[in-house]
């Protein structure tokens, strides 16, 4: 095959469940194709039978999409894509079920049973193909072999290089040996991944290679969001601090996206070595990593680019909160208040969801208003408290006021703001995280 | 309504490419970040201001002057610079900016598959037009805060068209003086086009920088680069130029826009080039900007450099996109360089002594 496979294929067809088999052919032969093992394929066929069938309960049979399967080196991702003036978009809604309309059964919501098939579902809405739903089913890469890791001892002298993959791999090794788990990335466990991984375009890795070609160190890091880069970092290996690898490795890490269309560096994984004066401390949010245990994740951030200021929206519940988080880190934001004030909304709310069950976590984010918003917040997290999700975050983008006006919604099922992300969306973004997390 | 393509549209490598927001005009500034008064210290403008032949040829601009078209290929203004520097009017092109005049040069000698080479520490717009134009812009790191020559020509190519060097370089002031730039030459040997950026040119002082001008007889792939924007005080009429063998400046005229530069720019430079003493305040007023600077930089242990050039670098222990912040809410403005690719570094333009002294207390402000 080689050269010859295609990076992306695609398959129209109507929401009709006479089509099922096709779109799950589809869905099993491309994931072969791009590179799943047997089991790997079987669960995302099953993930996207799921959503094919909710689809078409959710749907008219006249209703044509597009799913589309695309190799992502280390992943297979397969989108559904919509036309959004046609599609029911209230169905992506994680409590909509099809046809019992019984929100408390969970054997029907076909959202939520696909999302545990797959490492990655989450709605995105693409200005050139309209709103889709997106899965990702990562491939299964073998646990690293027993090999024995090369002792590092102080270098003198170092460089800032681009890894090949044997280094790359060994660098993976090195940070999953010195570094307790909560540093670093699950998939840094697998060698093998990573160097996929950074093949793929979507992760860069820089190291500081000493005098003798010994690896010293590294920085990794991957694009977020639409304006967000994230690092993770910077990994060093029994080195002296004085001699600023973590400096360079930070400086190297900025020089390769300083030019780039991201906004901003969030970190959320600081090591001990994450220099000072680099990054500011955006706050805190806590997660639950295994039960009854909750650990602190200090989330840092730097701009990019020079702040040109902008206009937020804020409900006045979060207007305090915003003011201080701005005046704290000098974002001059022109903030106007939004609320209803009895005007007539439309009736039901859209949350879409994004989930990261390695880390057993849920982000939802508002794509529509409701009068309904309260009420299905709190069916919401009535439903995710009932999985294995204890860490639960909900985003509003400041650029819409609707959506700042769903703050009294969030503040009484339990939510409360955590921190802003500088131009996390179209402006800046609150992230809010339900109190079981805390 | 009709459905708009864009994906088909739009080139790849434009796709890729990210628009430059430039900064929101000062009264907009001023409000959004509460300062009564800002000292714009951001983009190396000349704090006296244009020439005062320049100031006495733009009072005499009549408006309705604006009605008639600007002599398409600056006329007058070829003609005076091939007087002061003898050479042929026809060796001269003129822009609006030199920043039109990069953009002139890659269009002339790069097609899809080629590749410039410049520095990766340097003015961004070399990289920006080469990259928007589908062209490789191959970076060189600097050595030692200056454009490393060997490693310029280690990375060229059959496929290498034009070498950009900034001289001195925006922003580390550093130069290539008259024997490493020969050097340079002589190793290239004609196989590319290089380009000298001398945008700060009138204020160096040092003697052996070159000038590159004098150098273009010698050498006929050597293009030179200058602008009215810094030292003459007129970047907001937007006019520079570039200098080159004729041969070349002939195939470079084959992709320039005639009439982008207007009359009053071009009426100004004619005049500012005859005021050789607002060079020399200049200068002496950007040499005590810098020894004082410098002093007060030094005295908050605060690494700096001042090189050539109306700027210097100072690295801060805190981020400088926070830095530039924290320091406009005090009325001043400096260009933050993680864009330069120098993180926690800002350059600060040299200005009038006042200046100088707001940047200095509002830096120790946001140091505390």
């Amino acid at each position: 095959m080689g050269d010859r496979t295609p990076a992306r294929v695609s398959l129209k067809i109507y929401l009709d469940r006479r089509f099922l088999r096709m779109v799950t052919s589809f869905a099993e032969d491309s994931a072969k194709a791009f590179g799943l093992a047997e089991p790997e394929a079987l669960k995302l066929t099953l993930a996207c039978e799921e959503i094919f069938a909710y689809l078409c309960g959710a749907g008219h049979t006249d209703e044509e999409i597009a799913v589309e399967a695309e190799n992502g080196g280390y992943y297979v991702r397969l989108k559904f894509l919509f036309k959004a003036q046609q599609f029911n978009l209230r169905a992506l809604n994680l409590t909509s079920t099809v046809s019992s309309g019984d929100a408390s059964s969970l054997e029907e919501m076909g959202l939520l049973i696909a999302s545990k098939f797959v490492e990655g579902f989450h709605f995105a809405e693409d200005l050139q193909h309209g709103p889709g739903l997106v899965l990702i089913k990562e491939k299964a890469y073998p646990a690293p072999a027993g090999t024995e890791l090369p002792e590092i001892g102080p270098v003198k002298d170092f460089h800032i290089a681009s890894p090949g993959p044997e280094n790359l791999k060994l660098f993976a090794r090195l940070v999953a040996a010195h570094y307790p788990d909560h540093l670093y990335i699950e998939s840094f466990r697998l060698p093998g991944k990573v160097v996929d991984m950074v093949a793929s375009g979507e992760y860069g890795v820089k190291l500081a290679v000493g005098e003798q070609g010994q690896i010293a160190g590294g920085i990794v890091w991957r694009r977020l969001g639409a304006g967000t880069i994230e690092s993770f970092g910077p990994y060093l290996f029994n080195q002296r601090a004085d001699l600023g690898l973590s400096e360079e490795l930070i400086a190297s890490c900025i020089g390769q996206i300083a030019r780039t269309d991201a906004i901003g560096l969030i970190c959320r994984y600081p090591t001990p070595e994450l220099p000072g004066g680099y990054f500011e401390s955006l706050g805190t949010i806590n997660l639950v990593r295994q039960a009854g245990v909750t650990m602190p994740q200090p989330v840092y951030y730097r701009e990019l680019r020079e702040d040109p200021g902008c206009r937020v929206w804020a409900h006045p519940d979060l207007e305090d909160f915003l003011r201080a988080e701005y005046s704290r880190l000098f974002f001059t934001r022109d903030i106007h208040l939004a609320r209803h004030e009895g005007e007539q909304r439309p009736p039901h709310s859209i949350f879409a969801p994004q989930f990261d069950r390695a880390n057993r976590q849920i982000t939802l984010r508002a794509i529509w208003d409701g009068a309904d918003a309260a009420a299905n917040l709190a069916q919401h997290v009535k439903i995710l408290s009932a999985e294995d999700l204890p860490n639960i975050f909900f985003e509003i983008d400041l650029a819409c006021a609707w959506q700042a006006a769903l703050t009294p919604a969030l503040l009484n099922n339990g939510f409360s703001p955590r921190l802003v992300l500088p131009y996390g969306g179209r402006a800046d973004v609150v992230v809010f995280q339900h109190r079981g997390g805390e | 309504m009709s459905v708009l393509s864009l994906d088909k549209l739009v080139p790849d490598y434009v796709k890729k490419f990210e628009p430059y927001i430039p900064s929101k005009p000062d009264p907009e500034l001023m409000k959004l970040y509460g300062c009564k008064r800002l000292y714009r210290l951001n983009n190396n403008e000349n704090p006296l201001g244009p020439p005062a032949a320049a100031l006495e040829e733009l009072s005499r601009f009549k408006p309705t002057g604006a009605a008639i078209y600007p002599s398409g290929d600056s006329y007058y203004l070829r003609q005076k610079l091939a007087a002061l520097y003898g050479l042929d009017p026809d060796q001269f092109l003129v822009g609006n900016g030199a920043n039109e005049v990069i953009t002139f040069v890659i269009k002339a000698f790069c097609q899809e598959g080629d590749n410039i080479i410049t520095a990766d520490k340097t003015f961004a717009v070399y990289e920006w037009v080469a990259e928007f134009s589908g062209i490789e812009a191959r970076l060189v790191p600097l050595k030692e805060f200056t454009f490393d020559d060997q490693g310029m020509l280690a990375r060229a190519d059959e496929r290498t068209k034009v070498f950009f060097i900034c001289n001195p370089n925006n922003p580390t002031g550093t130069y290539w003086d008259e024997t490493r730039l020969r050097r340079f030459l002589d190793a290239v040997a004609g196989r590319q086009i290089v380009v000298m950026d001398e945008a700060y040119f009138e204020f160096v002082e040092k003697d052996d920088y070159p000038d590159g001008i004098k150098l273009l007889r010698e050498y006929p792939n050597l293009i030179v680069f200058r602008t009215f924007s810094k030292m003459y005080g007129l970047a907001g009429l937007r006019i520079g130029y570039l200098a080159g063998d004729l041969k070349v400046v002939d195939i470079v005229r084959r992709t320039c826009v005639v009439y982008s530069v207007n009359t009053l720019a071009q009426d100004a430079a004619v005049a500012a080039l005859d005021d050789e003493g607002h060079i020399w305040r200049t200068r002496r007023l950007i040499r005590a900007g810098k020894t004082y600077l410098k002093k007060e930089l030094d005295r908050l242990g605060l690494e700096n450099r001042s090189g050539e050039g109306c700027y210097m670098m100072v690295k801060l222990p805190m981020s400088d996109t926070l830095a530039y912040r924290k320091l406009m809410t005090l009325g001043v403005m400096i260009r933050s360089m993680t864009g330069f690719r120098y993180p926690n570094w800002i350059r600060v333009s040299i200005g009038a002594h006042e200046a100088m002294e707001a940047f200095a207390s509002a830096l120790k402000k946001i140091l505390r």
